[in-house]
């Protein structure tokens, strides 16, 4: 961080800023700001391993590059490594020339070489840096950003942190990427045992058990293929469960966290047990405060949270991977040194058929704009009898069939305190999350019974766009062969391809069918994405879309940045192994420069 | 000045928690609604609490002005002093972009209020920048609605204003705050202190 040459670089101290200064950032000056990094080669020490890899100005992490909305950025980079690089500004919106895809935007950056990116900065929030070359991601080339905005934060706090979680392997990516073409289950270190299968011939018979066992087998997956890759350690701001990295307050101060999932593979349960955290920003974008006590990041997005801690005590930060093979750990703390009481890592979840698609026929989830009750077993129906359904145009009756319709009338209109609505958000979350299949094994609940975040929460504090119907649909099947370890779209991997076209000026609405038995956490470059979870105008504007086995989500689109971009799933072995597309937006301005690279399969 | 909507209807309203105001010295938005009051009963000493934040003052005996900016999502000013027994016109602004509420209670009160807001929006009563007055009439069961007009707090669009004359004859704990949920916990409450 010392060689990070730049006028801000003395508010970098750490991963800290008093918050003050960031929220209370001068208006928007169209300043220019330069900004040096160089690749190199270093060390990574996780606590449990030491290991070779890349990051940027000598250390992995690399530096925090600190923006502003309106400013615009000029970035050396210096390639130190034997091999060309690149960096991809994850979620920023600039010209495709500058989004560091080697063969999409550009050729790449080569060994010796210092290129130089110049763009504007149109955005404020968190997002993260990371090379788009081989598997220098996984292998420690990544870092955040965080752009302050023009305009004041439309909420406040003391502090700000960057957590920024990785998974960090003792093996380099290539080798990962090897050992899963040979052995697809290499890394699966939590297959069903022998006991087991001994155990489920005795609760359900012979049949059942081969039945069940080859059903799975059919599909070549197993219900414990959530994490493909295992045997990591998961790091915050690269420091391992035993470096603890800790992050200091005051008592009674508000803390703002943006937590970043830089993982090559691994989605994070995160929670500070002891604290609420309200969910204020997601991928880069405000969205309506939501206080819950537990959240779910796929690999590769962002969620801001502020918390406020009342004790003068400390509170561990808990991020379980969503396979539970590994946790990440740090603390906050109103001193150094502090550690609070590490829980017990929850037990690891089984994929259902539910997962494996069997029970998805007929599921609309963008369409789901209300509530399905036969998701609710555990309502208190008697006590619904005051609501006005007809305001909830997405309530499903027909499926409530233990409903004594006939009783509703002459029910006791007694305290609305009969209806309780804590547990109407919580049970949503546990029996009716729309972004998992019904039944889904990987359908997350709080670890104390409390909220637990889902992607229908989340609505954006100001719509970037104006809400208007799409203009066209395409599907994207999200296909893949588990025994050959190929991941593609609609059955075709990235080198067999042809790009996506889209006309500028359209809206594009993307079905996303997931028909694996994994979570694909699907970017796509310089354009955002709008989730569907049917707030129409609220819907949150997102750069990475997680989907869910056995769903069907929905994203739109504006299609408003010419030239050519990529399209990808996040997770870096599933990227590679072709679960990738090239998307050209033709037409607009600014379309004579595509530049000619060279086509690569991978 | 918000004059309390009194003797509305007859059973005691979830939201519209005013009815009792002017006969029993009222239960006051940010009560523990959703901790069940019935009619008539105030949940375990939610009398007493009440009372003690004061009550809905006078014009005649309002001694100042304090004006008060919300924007998203703060107050200014943050922290107001007043002396006990002292009554005070508080003249409410929203220059912000989004719905925010001004309302005087304990943080215990704030909590429960908060609760309350949440149902709002998941009923659709309360959008980010605009309140749909249309439901929050709707019968939520026995005549109770999800009106928010108690006086001891408003809920104000963008670019609305409204007034509060509230008397501080109480020693309690008092805070300023918006439950819009996400917003007290994102900073919007401030402190009075009394003298």
């Amino acid at each position: 961080m010392e060689m990070f040459g730049h006028r801000r670089v003395s508010l970098c101290a750490g991963f800290a800023l008093v918050a003050g200064l960031a929220s209370f950032a001068a208006s928007a000056i169209a300043e220019a700001a330069t900004y040096n990094l160089t690749v190199d080669r270093v060390k990574i020490d996780t606590g449990d391993f030491v290991k070779e890899g890349i990051g940027y100005n000598g250390a992995s992490p690399g530096p925090v590059l600190r923006f502003k909305e309106g400013e615009e950025v000029t970035i050396n980079v210096t390639n130190n490594l034997d091999e060309a690089t690149s960096i991809h500004w994850h979620g920023l919106i600039l010209p495709f020339q500058q989004d560091g895809v080697p063969t999409i935007s550009f050729d790449g950056i080569e060994p010796g070489e210092t290129f130089t990116y110049k763009f504007p900065i149109v955005q404020a929030g968190t997002y993260w840096y990371h090379s788009h070359s081989g598997f220098q991601e996984p292998d420690g080339a990544y870092g955040a950003i965080v752009i302050e905005p023009k305009a004041r934060e439309p909420f406040r706090y003391d502090r700000d942190y960057v957590v920024q979680l990785a998974d960090k392997h003792r093996h380099s990516g290539h080798r990962i990427m090897r050992n899963l073409k040979m052995m697809p289950d290499y890394y699966n270190r939590m297959q069903r045992t022998a006991d087991e299968f001994f155990k489920d011939l005795s609760d359900k018979g012979l049949g059942a058990t081969l039945s069940d066992r080859g059903d799975w087998g059919d599909m070549r997956m197993m219900p414990t293929d959530i994490e493909d890759v295992q045997g990591f350690t998961p790091l915050i701001n690269g420091k391992g469960p035993k470096h603890n990295w800790t992050g200091i307050f005051k008592k009674g101060e508000r803390v703002r966290l943006r937590f970043i999932n830089s993982s090559a593979m691994a989605y994070f349960d995160i929670r500070i047990p002891g604290l609420k955290m309200t969910v204020v920003n997601a991928d880069g974008n405000n969205v309506w405060p939501v206080p819950v006590d537990e959240l779910r990041i796929a690999v590769a997005e962002t969620y801001d949270v502020i918390v406020q801690p009342t004790e003068d005590r400390a509170y561990t930060i808990f991020a379980e991977s969503v396979g539970r093979s590994a946790f990440a750990r740090g603390t906050l703390a109103p001193r150094e040194g502090m550690s609070g009481d590490i829980p017990e890592m929850r037990k690891r979840p089984l994929l259902t058929m539910a997962d494996m698609g069997m029970a998805h026929e007929g599921m609309d989830h963008g369409a789901m704009s209300g509530m399905d009750h036969s998701k609710m077993p555990d309502m208190n129906k008697g006590a619904m009898k005051g609501m006005d359904h007809g305001a909830m145009p997405g309530m499903d009756h027909s499926k409530m069939p233990d409903m004594n319709k006939a009783a509703m009338p002459g029910m006791d209109h007694g305290s609305m305190a009969g209806m309780d609505h804590s547990a109407h958000g919580g049970m949503a979350t546990k029996k009716a999350d729309p972004f998992y299949a019904d039944g889904s094994g990987l359908l997350p609940a709080a670890a104390n019974g409390g909220k637990f975040l889902s992607y229908k929460d989340l609505k954006a504090q100001k719509p970037l766009y104006k809400h208007r119907p799409a203009t066209r649909e395409i599907e994207l099947r999200l296909t893949g062969n588990m025994e050959r370890y190929i991941w593609s779209v609609n059955g075709v991997k990235y080198g067999d391809a042809e790009p996506i076209r889209l006309k500028y000026g359209e809206r594009v609405r993307f079905k996303f069918i997931n028909e694996t038995m994994m979570t694909h956490p699907m970017h796509l470059h310089g354009m955002w994405s709008i989730l569907d979870t049917g707030a129409k105008k609220w819907n949150p504007i997102k750069h990475v879309v997680s989907v869910s086995p056995g769903t069907t989500v929905y994203m739109e689109t504006e299609v408003d940045a010419p030239g050519q971009w990529a399209f990808h799933c996040h997770l870096s072995y599933h990227a590679a192994a072709g679960m990738f597309r090239k998307v050209i937006v033709e037409g607009g301005p600014q379309t004579a420069s595509l530049p000619a690279t060279k086509e690569v399969g991978q | 000045m918000r004059i309390p909507s009194i003797l509305k209807p007859v059973f005691k309203p979830a939201f519209a928690a005013v009815l009792t105001l002017t006969l029993a010295s009222g239960a006051f938005a940010a009560g523990e609604h959703g901790g069940g009051h019935g009619a008539g009963g105030h949940g375990g000493g939610h009398h007493g609490a009440s009372a003690a934040i004061g009550e809905p003052g006078k014009a005649s005996d309002v001694s100042r002005t304090v004006t008060v900016t919300m924007t998203d999502n703060r107050y200014e000013p943050e922290r107001i002093t007043v002396k006990k027994g002292e009554t005070v016109r508080f003249v409410v602004n929203n220059k912000g972009e989004f719905v925010h509420e001004f309302n005087i209670g304990t943080a215990a009160m704030h909590k429960g209020h908060r609760k309350e807001m949440m149902m709002m929006v998941e009923h659709g009563v309360l959008e980010v920048d605009k309140i749909n007055h249309a439901k929050m009439k709707m019968d939520m069961g026995g005549g109770k609605t999800m009106e928010h007009n108690d006086p001891n707090s408003v809920l104000l669009e963008p670019k609305k204003s409204a007034e509060i004359i509230w008397k501080f004859d109480t020693d309690a704990s008092l805070e300023f705050a918006c439950n819009v949920p996400g917003h007290y916990e994102t900073g919007m409450v401030g402190k009075i202190t009394i003298q």
